[in-house]
């Protein structure tokens, strides 16, 4: 066996890790470690020459382990990866250290950041030892995309993927493309038409040779992996196959449903509307009350369902800009009404929409604010010899009276939630949820589009609220990863696969009941069980379950962990 | 010098490691007596690295997942806390008290229960008092 030759490499992340964490000493003290040749600590690993010094010493003396202690390795090991290929060692011969993210940025006792620092270090050290050179395994790109949801985001990515001139599968459970777009009359700020937007993209859609639309379709299963997806969808009791490369998680959004506020009377009093049924009347052109009578005065209540802990915590970020809208578009149809906007705080942020809310309240519209957490504005039923049919009655937080407001239609800016199926489109096609069932990104800043599930994406309000160009936005960068990922040709797979040593199986099948994704079978003539690697994605379940030891759980092993448990306890009890 | 308790916790990939960079990322300080390993799913933690810990002196031992319906592998979870329910069985008849093992779901999004999660444990098993069971083996073997 070769000698081990380990290197230690103690990041100081600027300050963010050696204002908390002793690097200098904790270096001195790997120094010590058994097999560790070099150890050092610099200002920032990840820099070029952070990891040019890496690289010359694994030239230099001939380190064949790597041990980099710095911040989450979902973050940089890819970075040091990349380093050891370049210095001509195997990227898995390496390990990190988390003492950023888990440790300097989370304890405010330098003592024992520090002492933690250097047990998460020997840790390291002792599981690198175990670490065996992986070989990198590629698989090829199906050119074909499956797009969930026909909104305005599924839309927009079809035509960006199906023009470079790629096949395109669009699923939309409804009978209908458009989404919660084909619902709208106009859009804010530029009060443009969304139908007039909307119509020729379906249309382009409908005619393209590369996209094949599916309306009334759910799906059966999903299965395969980055590259290499086959679904059963069903469409009018009809099943089908369809296979496909990459995925478009584009499943938009549901309106919130105010008949939980027991403050607005929705479904109790008539002329208490959402969002969506006054966009209906603007469509057809006509507000009208259920007395048919045209409104003299009207109500436009925000933050419904939002930022109120009894229903849901975030802001839905377009009813601020949407109720403008409302404002602007009734004052037009109905010039001597009263309009009134009852809001929480205002939020018309974007491009043209601070400006957009400058321009309505000149147009003699009255804003009256109220407490969303605490007290909700209460819409009842006017008296009989009422002018009004409603009254409202309100604190207004301001200027601190209780007032009265007529009204003779309420219009509810309801907020956005997740889908109701958000959770089984999830488990389909592995996303991860995050709060209130939206789908959560692979990283906020740095990687927003594309999720934890190699070659699935995210796109639109399905990942949280959005208007209609920050969900075109999304869609197209999404197609663009795509298009990438088909241009390239093929993707680098998973390799931390299981793998089954057949003189040790016994042959009980114990491993083929707990793999979810059927990636184990069983060989009938020489009695074992063996991995199919491009099914498997590596969770290393059936290694936990195997009775006799016989699965190897690639770069998760038994001898991985336990060693690196080891090192975890073998720091003594108090700091050093 | 009061007694600081040793926790290792075995927190999955997707969700609870992320959970705890979270907490990490938004400067939510908790104990440092947690130390971490990083599994890919909860299922994949094996009885073995539990009574390991223990072995080599680790007060508690922390399993953390994916929240029952959201693993990144379907179902790994599930198997982690049938494994958990007999590992409890199991080390209480080797003299470990069951509080020093604990289960929970951490989500990705969830940095402040993690946070509130590592103190509370760390508290709990400040309460029970170093682990014996470490000593007892060496006396044993």
């Amino acid at each position: 066996m070769e000698e081990l030759r380990i290197g230690v490499y103690i990041c100081w992340c600027g300050s963010n890790i050696a204002k908390m964490i002793d690097v200098e000493r904790i270096a001195k003290e790997a120094q010590k470690l058994p097999h560790v040749v070099m150890a050092r600590d610099y200002k920032y690993m990840c820099s070029d020459p952070g990891q040019e010094t890496l690289i010359g010493d694994i030239k230099e003396y001939q380190l064949n382990r790597v041990v980099v202690a710095a911040c989450s390795p979902r973050i940089h090991e890819p970075t040091f990866r990349k380093a050891l290929e370049q210095a001509g060692l195997n990227p898995y011969l390496f390990q990190m250290a988390n003492i950023r993210e888990q440790d300097s940025w989370v304890h405010i006792d330098s003592e024992y950041a520090t002492f933690k620092a250097l047990s998460l270090i020997k840790a390291a050290v002792n599981r690198v030892q175990h670490h065996k050179p992986l070989e990198k395994r590629f698989v090829e790109v199906n050119s074909a995309t499956l797009i969930i949801g026909g909104g305005i985001s599924g839309i927009s990515a079809a035509l960006e993927i199906a023009n470079a001139g790629k096949q395109v599968f669009l699923v939309e459970k409804s009978d209908a493309m458009g989404g919660v777009t084909a619902k709208l009359d106009l859009t804010f700020p530029f009060l443009e038409s969304a139908f007039q937007m909307l119509k020729p993209r379906i249309k382009q859609v409908q005619a393209h040779k590369l996209i094949d639309v599916f309306l009334n379709t759910t799906f059966d299963e999903i299965t395969g992996y980055v590259g290499n997806f086959t679904s059963k969808i069903r469409q009018n009791g009809i099943e089908k196959e369809i296979q496909f490369g990459n995925i478009i998680v584009a499943t938009g959004l549901k309106p919130f449903d105010p008949s939980s506020i027991s403050e607005y009377n929705y479904g109790k009093l008539p002329d208490v509307v959402t969002s969506l049924e006054i966009e209906e009347m603007l469509m057809h052109g006509e507000v009208i009350t259920s007395k048919k009578k045209e409104p003299e005065n009207i109500a436009i209540i925000h933050c419904v369902g939002s930022r109120n802990s009894k229903y849901h915590p975030y802001c839905s970020r377009t009813c601020c800009s949407t109720a403008l809208k409302y404002a602007n578009q009734l004052r037009s149809i109905l010039p001597n009404s009263n309009i009134y906007e009852l809001y929480a705080d205002m939020r018309s942020f974007g491009k043209g929409c601070e400006e957009f809310y400058a321009d309505t309240s000149r147009r003699k519209i009255l804003f009256l604010m109220f407490d969303q957490e605490n007290n909700l504005p209460k819409i009842s039923k006017a008296p009989e010899n009422d002018n009004a049919e409603m009254i409202i009655t309100m604190h207004e937080k301001l200027s601190g009276e209780n007032i009265e407001i007529p009204a003779d239609l309420v219009i509810l800016m309801t907020g956005m939630e997740a889908q109701q199926d958000a959770k089984e489109i999830a488990r389909l096609t592995g996303v991860s949820l995050c709060g209130n069932d939206f789908y959560i990104e692979k990283h906020p800043k740095l990687d927003p589009v594309a999720t934890t599930t190699d070659g699935v994406y995210i796109v639109g309000s399905c990942q949280s609220p959005k208007d209609i160009p920050e969900s075109i936005t999304q869609a197209k960068a999404a197609a663009a990863r795509v298009l990438a990922s088909i241009a390239v040709g093929n993707m680098e797979v998973e390799v931390t696969t299981a793998h089954i040593n057949e003189e040790v199986c016994c042959g009980c099948q114990t491993c083929i009941m707990v793999c979810p994704y059927t990636a184990i079978h069983f060989d009938e003539e020489r009695k074992v069980s063996v991995v199919n690697e491009a099914l498997c994605k590596g969770c290393g379940t059936c290694g936990s379950t195997c009775p006799t030891g016989a699965i190897e759980s690639r770069h998760f092993t038994d001898k991985q962990i336990l060693s690196q448990i080891e090192g975890l306890l073998k720091t003594e009890k108090e700091p050093i | 010098m009061a007694f600081e308790p040793i926790i290792v916790s075995f927190l999955c990939n997707w969700c609870s490691y992320t959970g705890a960079d979270l907490a990490g990322t938004s400067r939510i300080p908790y104990a440092p007596n947690l130390r971490t390993i990083r599994i890919m799913c909860s299922g994949r933690i094996e009885p073995t690295f539990v009574l390991k810990a223990f072995r080599e002196g680790a007060d508690g031992v922390l399993m953390c997942g994916c929240h029952p319906g959201d693993c990144h592998y379907h179902e790994g979870n599930y198997k982690c806390l049938r494994r958990y329910h007999l590992l409890q069985k199991y080390i209480q008849q080797l003299g470990i008290e069951k509080e020093r093992l604990r289960l929970e779901w951490i989500s990705a999004s969830e940095g402040k229960q993690f946070a509130s999660l590592a103190n509370e444990f760390t508290e709990t098993i400040r309460q029970l008092g170093p682990s014996k069971i470490k000593k007892v083996m060496e006396t044993l073997t």
